[in-house]
This record gives C-alpha cells, structure tokens and sequence, in this order.
C-alpha cells in the first residue's frame, strides 16, 4: 500500500521506544533487586530464624454461622463463644505423653486422640482437633498446664447455642463435624476443610450455603515448642447470613405443649399462603447434645432408639390417613359426578363384595345418609360405594392432583413420598393382582395409602381455601407458590367445607369434642389401623409397630369462612381420632387466636 | 572459508553465553529441589533442553522474514491445537492445558505466546498507522487476539491468559497507538470492568471469585507465599549453599520446581547468586531489545521488542510472586522452571532473535 514505510530508516523509529522500554526494564529490575536486599541482607537474621525450626503455623478461623430467626425475629439458633482443644501433630515429639496428660486432666480418651494426631502426621502443620467446646474449667486446667503440654494450644471459637433446647428440633436440626463422605461430597468446591462444622439435617442442613459463611485464618509464628509467639497475618472470617422462618415461636410451643410427651407430630399452616407457622414432631432431642465432644453411647443410643426421636415426623412420618382421606374421595366423586350429593344410601353397618363382608365402624348402621352425613358421622359404607364406583385409578388420579403421593417441596430436607397404591404398583410390589375389596378399603384410607401430617395439611389448605394447591414453606424470603388450582368447582367445596363444619358442630359430628363456642372451626377426624390383615404380611422385622392401638389424626381449621389457619395432628397410637387428636387441634387453634389478640394489642397499644 | 569465518563471527555469541548461564543455574537448582523427591526430572529437563538447542538451531539457520509470510497459517495452528487441547486434553486438577503422550506433556497455550507475537508484528509491520493506531485499526487485531484468550480462558488457565494479553498490549504500545485513541480505551476498560462487575449475578460473581483463586486449598496461597518468602529472607548474604536449603531439602516449600523455583536458587546461593541471576536476565533482556534497534526491517524488530517484553513479564511476575510482592499465578521462570512446552518455545524465541541479530550484516 504504501511503500515508503518500509524504507523508513528503523533505527531512527524505534530507538527512543527501546529506550523507554530499557528504562522500563531497569525500574522493574530495581524493584526485584531491592526487595531481595531487603528480604536478604536487612531483614535476612528474622528469616533465618523463622526457617530453623519453621516456626510458622497457619490456622482457619470459623465464621459465626448466620442466626435461625423466627417470623417475629426471636431468635432459635444462636452462637455463643466456645473454646476447641487443638493440636499441632509436628509440634508434638511425645504423643503418648500429651495424650495421657489430657485424658488426666479433662477426660479425654487417650487413644481416640493419638489416633486423630497421628493421622494428622501427614498434613504436620495442619491442626487436628481434638475436642470442640470444652467447659470452662476445662480450658483452664489445660491453659495451666500448657509448658508440659508442646503442640496443643486453646482456641477461641464459636459454637451453636439452641435458645429453647429441644423446641423445633426437628426443624432447625443441628451442625456437626464434617464426615468424610460430605467432604468427598464437596471436592473441588473448597469450601470444606477437615474440622469444618456442617449442617446436618433441617434448616442446618437446607440452609448450609447461607448459614456458613466465610472462614478467616491467621498465620502466627510459634516457638521452638510450638506455642504460639505472635501473629504475622489474620483475616477475619465474615460471618454466615440469618435465616428466618415462618415459624411463630409461640405457637410452637404451644403446639408442642399441646402434643405434650406423645408420640406424633403436628403440623399449624397458614391455608391461604402454605406459611407453616409451627411444626412438631415428638419423641424430640435436645439439639445442644449434639454440639461439642459427643460420646459415641450418646449417639449410639439416639440413632437405635427404636421411637427414632431424630425423624422429623411431620415430614417423614408416614401414616394410612383413615377417615380424613374420606374427604378427598368425596371431592373425586363429586368432581366425576359419581355421586349426587343429595341422594342418600342405607348404611345397614356393614357392605358385602362377593363373599366378604365389610364392616363400618359403628356395627348397627348409619341407616340413610347422604354425603354430608356421610362425613359428618364418617360413615364406612358410604364410602365403600362411592369407592367401588369411582375405581382405585381415578382415587389415585385425584389423591396425586392434591399433591399426596409425592414430596411437599417445602424448604426441608430429607422429606419422603407417602403412597397413593395403583393397580400397577401392586402388580410391581407383590406380583399379584389389585383386589375389588382393596379399593373399598383405600376409600377409607386404610390399606396400602400412606400420607405424611405435612402432605395432609398441603392438601387440606386447598381444600379449604378454595382450591389452591400451595407448596408449604418455611422460609420467610419465600414467597408463595402456588402449584396449581384444583380442578374442581367452587360449589363442590363449599359442600365439603359445610361437612366438615359438621363434623365438629353437628350433634353427631365425630369430632364435636373440638367445638368452641368462641370460634368457628371445622375438621375430621381420622383413625388409621395399625397393620392387620393385609399389611402385616409384608412387614418385615423392621416395620412391625411397638403397639398395636390405632393412629389418631385429626385435621382442623378456623374460621370456616376464609380460614386463617389449619392445623394437623397425628398422635401415634393414640386410638381414637377425634378424642385424642381433635385437643390438640383445637388447642393449637385457641393458641393462635390468643396470639393473634396479644399482638393486635401491641399494635393498638403502639399506636397510643 | 573466509565466508564460514565471517558467519561465525557474527553471530551474537554473548547472547547464547548468558542463555547458557541462565540454563545452567537452572539445572542446578532443578537438581537440588528434585533429587530426592522426583530424580528423573533432572534428566527429562536435560532431554528438553537438547530439544530446545535443536529448535534454536534451526530457527537461527532459518530466515525469520519467513514467519512474515506464514503467520495466518501459524495462527491458525495455534487455534487448532487450543480447540483441540480443550477436547482431547488430559484433565489435570479440573484444567485441560496438557496433551500428554506418555512420560511427555506439552501445553499448546505456551506455543501461543510466541504464535501471537509473530502475528501482531506481521500485522504491526503490514499495516502501518502514520500517526500511530487509532480505535478503529485495533479492532480486528482484537478480534484475532481475543480468539486463543478465551480459548485459554477455558481450559481454565487464567496466568498464561492474562500473561498474553499483557504482551500483546505492550507490542501495540510499542508500535504506537494515537494519544486520543489511547486515552478512550483506558477509559473504556476502567468503566466496563466495575460496570460488568455490577451486572453480574451474585453466585456468577461467586464463580469468578473462586475461579481468580489460583489455589486448591482455601489457606493455601498465603501458605506458599510465606514459606516462599521465609525461603528466599533465610538465604541472607551467601545463601545456605547448594543442597543446604533447609526450606527446599524439608520440603516445607511447594511448587519448589515450578513455580517457586527461584526462591530454591535465594535461599541456596543468597543475595549474592540471586542478584547475578537476576543481573542475567537483565542482560539477556537488553540485548534482545538492542537487537530490536538495530533490526534491518520492522517486523524484526517488533518481534525483538515483543520476545523482549514476554521475558520481561514472565521474569518479573514470576520473582514478584516467590517475593511476595504478587498474588500467586502459575507463570514460569524462562529456562529455569521446569516444564518442556515453555522451555521448547524459550529456545525458539532465543533463536529467531539469533537469527534476527545475524541477518542484519546480510542486507
């Protein structure tokens, strides 16, 4: 293009470049040249005593996991300072020793310890811990003792403190040393380190990413034996976010007093949003046990309970529903047009398919009822008709529309399925045939159908609030989700919600007991059998129960009209439905109407 | 045989001394630092430096005005192989840098470096701005230099693009770019990364974090960096002596024979040898940009000025980091850090540079 360029002489052009690039040179060369004078000849006698013994040990320092809020701030997980045992395997010339002091001084099991310390040899410089949160007394009895003691050392850490012991254990669950698995699990993400806390079940464990936060360290020098001189470097570690909950402190602990030491499990939601306001589950734990140096009886003894106190039963617990599924059966047929709500059909006490014979509950008969009695006195036959002409696969089709047979989705680990039976799946399971008579029974909710105390309360809040499937949640930063509106028409509910109205206020209503003068409630009750006939055959040693009395269930909201609040209790073993759950239901909804008072009190008080 | 005297006379036999030096205290210390760990790497560095010798003969027995006319093709290779490293590349620590054929590596994104710089002198000595560049000429090399960066980007190795984008800045400031257009794009960069920065998504920004963070162990960094440092202060005046660095023979140093292969030669050789080394490359840095001066035509000299700026960096940032005055980036220490691909394109930049230096009593 332009030929002149080339004949540009070149010196001439890049002559002065070079040379600024040349001087360019000389300033970095500088820099290099007089921080190796430092570093050398100046500050060279530090150095060389910092690599004779290379005093310089490197340490994490662990964040302050974010607090467990509920709705109204109180908090339910706290921190509070604690101090960890900690040893230096490299700076420990005689294991046997030290450890032998330590288990003489604060009890510490020699040999656990020197087998900690010596697998630790590998990373030498990288402190094993021996014991977190040692009592008081403890630390000072080692602080004392420190010149006999080379390569242990006392850190200042930060430990979970769980305000009210076992309240909410189960959802809060509880944190503890990372296992070697969870490490494998994190590979790569280098988040974890051997000695890291980690969430191991509830809101712990689901919240772990935001709860953690970030881990500072600090580089110290130490002497020749290892005890720490001075610090050449901290970073401070930027504590784990809050989380707050939808749970009201208060209502759970009434919903726990209500339960009281039962067997079971308790589930308070907000209909109209899926907001779970308490959530219970009995045998609990205190969650405190589990922080600190946990003996491996302890924890022995709380994994093998055979009351499986660490199950979250709210979630996990899995239950034949009894009667309450009576009301999804009723909404199936009237959503098919199986039945006519009016029409009524004679209960004689029992309904014969082929040559069996099955029984109601109340031996003499309902005589004619309609739906609505039907459900009110939760009458067998009824049902047994309504089941035989819907068919298992449109109970199924509409037990899986209300979201039972499959997880909630709440913000909570570990949740399981239920089961909703089909002809396939008993065809899989047993290799035989479904039975005409199975059917009959699944419309009572006895047999193969399973549900957890959550899933009922998923699916009843629909129900109630007119036809919105929520997804419960527990998380205040959620926002509602609604997964989908029910296929069925306003009028139909309306008449199921006017039955279970009845349920508690009609003479007959099998769940009178729950009746208040004060407020409207509705509800139904529930019995499941424990095992006998069909399921007993296929439990195995595992599955048989500790008791052979029925679940009592019972499931209630209020008002009627626009309900604030739902309720669900499962008390195992308890017997009958209505008599011994219905209490707790009612409690807990008397409970939520006091605090609802009590803070709109406050507010008009403030307003003063 | 009068002609055979005056070609060996004019080669630039100075150069090949100091890169001779620099080589051998690199051997030295590669010994020190591996001997009980892994010997045969002392023989496998020894291997690739013959291999290297090769290289430099036959790119100083080469014209180098042919690099001019094939530098689209050389490009191109250089694209291939970085597509293909990120296909068939063996997966070392979560990174595809390497093909590996048995016992022997070699890392395509080193080759790069000098690929690069011979396109940009190409393009510098081809299309020539009177003024300097403005924002316009510089938008299609750019594009061209972009390519193998994200490519790199990818594998992921974060030093070696970084390393290439410097270069290849500093090649194009030393062609020249108009004041004007220098200004808008520093502006432009200075706005665009904290604007980006802001767009970004938290856990995106959480990646890239994590993604800057060159090391595998959450305290491991500053632990290298300090024993580093501990290494080089302790070698005080003298240094310990050779094979007497506690820091290296203990092993309480890292990366000893890579990375940090230069606090190896402080602690053993003290000031003393640490300062000759360095005085070494500098010396090996000013002939190579005197050579560029001199040059007999534009594209020598902008490869002059261009393997001249490569060592700079890779000198500089490389001690900067064993002193603790850098973050840690794995960028290889020329000639002495062990490793075949860098060495490999080390020789042939000493080479081209030879043959640069020699040419110019020709024509």
């Amino acid at each position: 293009m332009k030929p002149r360029v080339e004949s540009i002489p070149i010196e001439m052009e890049f002559r002065k470049k070079g040379i600024l690039l040349l001087a360019l040179v000389g300033v970095l060369f500088s820099i290099i040249l007089g921080r190796l004078m430092y570093m050398q000849v100046i500050k060279g006698e530090y150095y060389a005593g910092l690599s004779r013994n290379n005093r310089i040990r490197i340490m994490g320092i662990r964040a302050p996991r974010g607090r467990i809020l509920d709705r109204n701030g109180i908090v339910l997980a706290d921190n509070r300072p604690s101090y960890d045992l900690i040893a230096i395997p490299n700076d420990i010339p005689n294991i046997h020793y030290v450890t032998s002091k330590l288990s003489r001084l604060i009890g510490l099991d020699p040999k656990e310890a020197a087998k900690k310390i010596r697998k630790g040899k590998r990373r030498p410089y990288t402190p094993v811990y021996l014991a977190r949160d040692i009592t008081f007394e403890n630390m000072a009895r080692v602080e004392s003792e420190t010149y006999e003691l080379p390569g242990i050392s006392i850190d200042p850490s930060t430990e979970r403190d769980y305000v009210y012991k076992d309240l909410a254990c189960h959802v809060l669950g509880f944190v503890g040393e990372i296992s070697k698995k969870e490490l494998d699990a994190h590979r790569g993400e280098k988040k974890y380190a051997i000695g890291d806390l980690i969430g191991k079940s509830g809101i712990e464990l689901e919240c772990e990413d935001e709860l953690r936060g970030k881990k500072g360290k600090k580089i110290f020098e130490v002497d020749a034996i290892g005890r720490r001189q001075k610090v050449l470097e901290e970073s401070i570690p930027t504590p784990g976010k809050d989380v707050m909950l939808t749970i009201d402190k208060r209502l759970q602990v009434i919903a726990s007093d209500a339960l009281r030491d039962r067997t079971g499990a308790v589930v308070a939601i907000v209909p109209s949003t899926g907001e779970v306001l308490a959530m219970v589950s009995k045998p609990g734990f205190d969650t405190n046990m589990f922080l600190g140096p946990i003996a491996p009886e302890v924890w022995q003894k709380v994994v093998n309970d055979p009351m499986h106190p660490l199950e979250n039963r709210a979630l996990r617990g899995q239950y034949p529903p009894g009667s309450i599924f009576k009301i999804f059966v009723a909404l199936a047929g009237l959503t098919d047009n199986v039945i006519d709500p009016s029409k009524e059909i004679f209960c004689p006490g029992y309904f014969d398919l082929g040559s069996k014979r099955f029984l109601c509950w109340k031996r003499q008969g309902h005589g004619d009822v309609n739906l609505k009695r039907a459900i009110i006195e939760s009458c067998d036959v009824y049902f047994y008709h309504l089941g035989k002409d819907l068919g298992i696969d449109r109970i199924k089709a509409f037990a899986n529309i209300l979201g039972l047979g499959r997880p909630t989705g709440i913000e909570l680990p570990n949740e399981v399925s239920g089961l909703i039976p089909s002809q396939g799946w008993k065809l899989r399971r047993f290799h035989r045939p479904w039975q005409k008579g199975e059917t009959l029974i699944t419309a009572i909710g006895q047999g193969y159908v399973l549900v957890t105390p959550l899933q009922i309360a998923k699916a009843m809040s629909a129900v109630v609030n007119g036809g919105f499937l929520y997804t419960p949640r527990i998380l205040a930063s959620d926002s509602p989700r609604l997964e989908k509106q029910l296929p069925v028409p306003r009028s139909y509910l309306d008449i199921i919600k006017g039955a279970m109205r009845g349920v508690v206020e009609d003479p007959h209503g099998t769940g009178r007991i729950v009746r208040d003068p004060m407020f409207s409630i509705g509800g139904k009750t529930g019995t499941a059998q424990v095992v006998r006939k069909i399921v007993s055959k296929r439990s195995d040693e595992k599955d048989i129960p500790y008791r052979y009395r029925d679940h009592a269930w019972f499931v209630g909201f209020s008002p009627v009209e626009n309900p604030e609040i739902l309720v669900v209790a499962v008390v195992e073993h308890g017997g009958h439905g209505g008599s011994i759950a219905g209490p707790v239901v009612k409690d807990v909804i008397k409970g939520y109407y006091f605090i609802k008072e009590l803070d709109n009190e406050k507010i008009s008080k403030g307003n003063k | 045989m009068k002609r055979y005297q005056k070609v060996i006379n004019n080669i630039d036999r100075g150069l090949i001394v100091t890169v001779l030096l620099i080589i051998l205290v690199g051997l030295l210390c590669l010994y020190s630092a591996t001997r009980t760990v892994n010997p045969g790497i002392f023989t496998k560095q020894i291997l690739w430096i013959l291999l290297g010798s090769i290289c430099m003969i036959i790119f100083f027995a080469m014209d180098y005005r042919i690099l001019k006319n094939i530098y689209w093709p050389l490009y191109l290779i250089t694209l291939i192989l970085l597509v293909c490293v990120l296909v068939f590349g063996r997966d070392i620590a979560g990174a595809r840098r390497w093909f590996t054929f048995g016992q022997v590596s070699f890392q395509p994104s080193e080759l790069a470096k000098i690929t690069l710089i011979i396109w940009i002198a190409s393009y510098g000595s081809i299309k020539k701005g009177i003024q300097g560049y403005n924002i316009r000429d510089l938008a299609f090399p750019f594009l061209i230099i972009s390519v193998p960066v994200i490519l790199i980007l990818l594998e992921p190795d974060l030093g070696t693009a970084g390393i290439i984008t410097l270069i290849a800045t500093g090649i194009f400031l030393v062609i020249g770019i108009q004041r004007s257009s220098l200004i808008a794009i520093l502006s432009m960069v200075s706005v665009s990364l904290p604007a980006g920065w802001l767009f970004l998504k938290d856990y995106q920004r959480k990646r890239i974090l994590a993604f800057l963070d060159p090391s595998q162990d959450p305290l491991g960094s500053s632990y290298c960096t300090i024993q580093s440092k501990i290494a080089i202060g302790s070698g005080r005046l003298l240094g310990k002596g050779f094979l007497h660095g506690t820091q290296t023979q203990l092993r309480f140093l890292p990366e000893h024979h890579t990375d940090f292969i230069f606090s190896v030669v402080a602690e053993e050789w003290g000031f003393i040898g640490a300062s000759i080394l360095v005085l070494l490359y500098l010396l090996l840095i000013t002939k190579i940009i005197y050579i560029g001066i001199k040059a007999k035509d534009r594209f020598g000299a902008l490869v002059c000025f261009g393997i001249a700026i490569y060592f700079i960096l890779h000198v500089f940032i490389n001690i900067s980091m064993a002193l603790g005055i850098m973050p840690v980036v794995g960028v290889p220490l020329p000639f002495i850090s062990y490793g075949g691909s860098s060495l490999l394109v080390n020789m042939m930049c000493i080479g081209i540079i030879l043959s640069i230096s020699w040419r110019r009593f020709i024509f």
